[in-house]
């Protein structure tokens, strides 16, 4: 850390933390509830959870990408903060709309609170992750417009490079692409057009963009490669996000009423979205081949290459097993698609938070890197919630799998409910693993909590002893 | 010592001469009724052409046999899987 | 001691390696695109070749005679800063750059005839492929001309030399890569029937 403006990434990243905890327990509920229907009924329906669960995974990486912002673009325009107490302004007011937005889910029937809202004057509620009432998604504008406005200034005055243009334009990229949130016509089409934009543009095309500009600046941080060498990759790894994912919209276009030719052009394009998966992995493990040094903090490291790792595995991979006409024709919203959602979401934008957080968080704190024991701490936090992520979704693709043979493929198929119960199994598997998940989460957190920092001295004899 | 390598002037303008005739012949023939062999030249022409541009004009003729047997295959493989459907069409 | 020395000797890729991983990249795309085509026009025989016949055949040998004859302006302009001539070199650039813009007017009136036809992406499966096709690659035309118009700057303002010449094939590279599409996919959409 640099530059004294960069610590009001202290309190986004807390914030991220605390937020992604409340995310896992709606999980956990909700998982539950598959196994237990009348499970915390009438007090905390399914909807209500599920919805508490997907909005605070937006919410908190969100706030994880804004204090990365606050941490990252003075660093690399080498100059203070444009205005630090409008970015500690804004977090507040960020958190506390995100906290009333999910009491308001829980003690407030949601009719009722679109009602209260005005959403009959402007409608906008109902859609998925977009389920906020109209005042908080005008206020999640307000919160990105102060973000923009504060770091596009530190842009203006200082140094520009590579990395800043491309994570403060694609932070412009997302608020723009969240203005279709306000749009909700009548027609079904043309409603889940606009959706599609911010799902589809957000996680297939700017997001991509945010998470190459976050990994290439730890990477370059961590490992003393050139700049020049990271950023050209960057470039490649931008175009090549942009070929396939703009046009790869379309895969969400098959059978809904759009124009038929999109079950080709999606096909085609979404096809190539793992290829910059692909890149990322490839540049990551170059970088770590050419690094110029050892950076003491090998937690951060280790998320800095697992996650496009994993993100090739969740976006790429099971990304890529839905993504085909024919595929979506018999998987379209099973639990393939659930599995895929959720190992892309922690793979990709869970797991980059998390490592911009492990490398920017001692730094914050006034050490280069964490003793080795909290290290120890942080590290098996990630092995036990990257496998229990993947066992997540493996029990998840089981319960796909049943419902494609049982319902979409049979000849007489079963119904919903049937499909449901044959599918227990893994609804188990899930709720087991999730529980796994959050022990994980657990351990990650508790390493913040072991004092001291990283001593070469102590490392070193150590080391020779053993 | 290593003499820094200057594609050599003559075949890269001798190159483009010819792609400009295989060019020419390439809509000469389109507009020709349809068969198998006019498919074959067609397709043979095509590939030269390439090959023109991958080695001549990319200079990959003075690469590693690696990247020659790379593109080679590359356009085997796209001129394959056109004959083939043009094959069994 | 040697005395012959065969100038011949393997080079790597020219420019930088980076790029090259790009072009790769970008010719499987095509080359699953292509394939595409090839595979829903032998399952739709009469309708590809009944729809191919519509279209103006001179546009696309015009523009095939256009973007090769760009492609060796670079690839003089590449001998050029090899030789230490910068200026020569933005000027070869400058001249390639040119023939990308009659590319694109070129490719511009023929949809502009498209349309006033009505032909758009939902009058067949051929007309799909075609727009598709030949849009993308507009594209790559266009992203080939940004790179394309950095390098010329570039070299006009003296940053290459016979030494540093990197720069320059880096762009041009990318640039035979466009041409190389484009012969594929002129024979293949509006020759072959
Ligand atoms: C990190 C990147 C990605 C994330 C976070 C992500 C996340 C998601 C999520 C959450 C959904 C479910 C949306 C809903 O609620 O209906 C979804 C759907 C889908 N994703 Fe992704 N995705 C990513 C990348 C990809 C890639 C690269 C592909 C293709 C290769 C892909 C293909 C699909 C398809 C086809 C669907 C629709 C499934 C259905 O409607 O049944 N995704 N994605
Ligand atoms: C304790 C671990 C977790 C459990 C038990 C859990 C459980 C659930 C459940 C039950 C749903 C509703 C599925 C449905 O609508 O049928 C859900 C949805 C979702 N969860 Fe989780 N979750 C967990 C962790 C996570 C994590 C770590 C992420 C991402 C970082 C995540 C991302 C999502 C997403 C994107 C959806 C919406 C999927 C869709 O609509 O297709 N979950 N989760
Ligand atoms: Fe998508």
């Amino acid at each position: 850390m640099k530059f004294q403006s960069q610590k009001v990434a202290i309190p986004y990243f807390v914030g991220a933390l605390a937020l992604f905890l409340g995310q896992i327990v709606f999980g956990l509920i909700a998982g539950l509830q598959y196994l237990n229907g009348s499970f915390l009924f009438p007090e905390l329906p399914f909807d209500i959870a599920h919805m508490s669960h997907t909005n605070l995974l937006i919410v908190w990486l969100l706030m994880a990408y804004m204090g990365a912002a606050y941490f990252i673009v003075p660093e690399e325009a080498q100059t203070e903060l444009y205005s630090p107490r409008l970015a500690l302004v804004t977090f507040w007011i960020f958190l506390t709309a995100g906290a009333l937005t999910i009491l308001s889910y829980l003690f407030v029937p949601y009719a009722h609170l679109a009602a209260i809202t005005g959403n009959a004057a402007l409608p906008t509620m109902g859609r998925g992750y977009l389920e906020q009432p109209l005042p908080i998604k005008v206020g999640i504008v307000l919160v990105a417009l102060s973000l923009l406005f504060n770091v596009t200034m530190t842009l203006i005055k200082g140094r520009k490079t590579s990395i800043n243009l491309i994570l403060v334009g694609s932070l412009w990229g997302l608020a723009l692409l969240f203005l279709p949130a306000f749009y909700f016509p009548q027609d079904t089409v043309k409603a889940s057009f606009g959706w599609w934009w911010i799902v589809h543009g957000w996680v297939e095309g700017d997001w991509e963009l945010i998470l190459g500009a976050l990994l290439g600046f730890i990477l370059i941080k961590m490992t003393g490669v050139d700049r020049e060498i990271v950023e050209k990759w960057l470039y490649i790894i931008v175009a090549m996000t942009l070929i396939s994912g703009i046009i790869g919209i379309g895969h969400h276009y098959y059978y809904t009423g759009a124009p038929a030719y999109w079950i080709w052009l999606g096909t085609i394009f979404s096809a190539f979205e793992p290829i910059p998966f692909i890149l990322l992995i490839a540049f990551s493990f170059k970088m770590l081949l050419a690094r110029r040094r050892e950076h003491p903090n090998k937690a951060a490291m280790l998320w800095a290459l697992g996650t496009p790792l994993m993100a090739f595995l969740g976006a790429g991979l099971w990304g890529f097993m839905i993504t085909l006409a024919p595929a979506q024709y018999y998987m379209h919203g099973t639990n393939f698609t659930a599995a895929h959602g959720h190992l892309a979401f922690f793979g990709a934008y869970a797991m980059v938070a998390l490592a911009i957080i492990s490398y920017a968080m001692p730094l914050l704190r006034g050490r280069i890197a964490n003793s080795a024991a909290a290290q120890r701490w942080e590290m098996t936090g990630f092995w036990i919630m990257v496998l229990s992520m993947i066992g997540i979704a493996l029990a998840l693709t089981g319960a796909g799998l049943v419902t494609v043979l049982l319902q979409r493929a049979a000849d007489d198929p079963m119904s919903f409910m049937q499909v449901q119960d044959k599918a227990r199994v893994f609804f188990w598997l899930r709720e087991f693993a999730g529980l796994a998940f959050f022990i994980g989460l657990l351990v990650y957190l508790r390493s913040f909590f072991i004092a001291g920092e990283y001593g070469y001295a102590g490392e070193m004899k150590q080391a020779l002893a053993a | 010592m290593k003499l820094p390598q200057a594609i050599p002037l003559k075949p890269c303008t001798v190159s483009w001469f010819a792609l400009l005739g295989l060019t020419t012949i390439t809509y000469e023939l389109s507009a020709r009724a349809p068969g198998q062999a006019l498919m074959a030249l067609v397709l043979g022409v095509m590939l030269v052409k390439a090959h023109l541009i991958v080695s001549d004009f990319m200079g990959l003729r003075h690469t590693r046999l690696l990247w020659r047997i790379v593109m080679a295959a590359y356009l085997a493989v796209v001129g394959g899987i056109i004959a083939f459907t043009c094959l069994t069409a | 001691m040697a005395t012959e020395i065969s100038v011949d000797y393997p080079q790597a890729l020219p420019g930088d390696f980076a790029i090259w991983i790009f072009i790769f990249a970008e010719l499987v795309v095509f080359a699953a695109l292509f394939a595409a085509y090839a595979f829903a026009r032998s399952a739709h025989l009469e309708m590809f070749d009944a729809a191919q016949a519509t279209l103006d055949r001179a546009y696309g040998y015009a523009n095939t005679l256009v973007l090769v004859t760009s492609s060796y302006f670079v690839a003089r302009a590449t001998q050029s800063i090899k030789a230490g001539r910068a200026t020569r070199c933005g000027h070869w650039l400058a001249g390639a750059l040119g023939l990308g813009g009659v590319f694109l007017a070129l490719k511009l009136a023929e949809f502009q005839q498209d349309l006033a036809h009505g032909i758009s992406l939902s009058t067949n499966l051929f007309y799909m492929f075609y727009l598709s096709l030949t849009f993308f690659h507009f594209m790559h035309v266009v992203m080939g001309m940004a790179i394309l118009a950095v390098v010329a700057y570039k070299a006009y303002a003296g940053r290459y030399g016979a030494a540093d010449h990197a720069g320059v094939e880096t762009g041009a590279s990318y640039w035979h890569m466009v041409d190389l599409v484009w012969i594929i996919l002129f024979t293949l959409v509006y020759v072959v029937h």
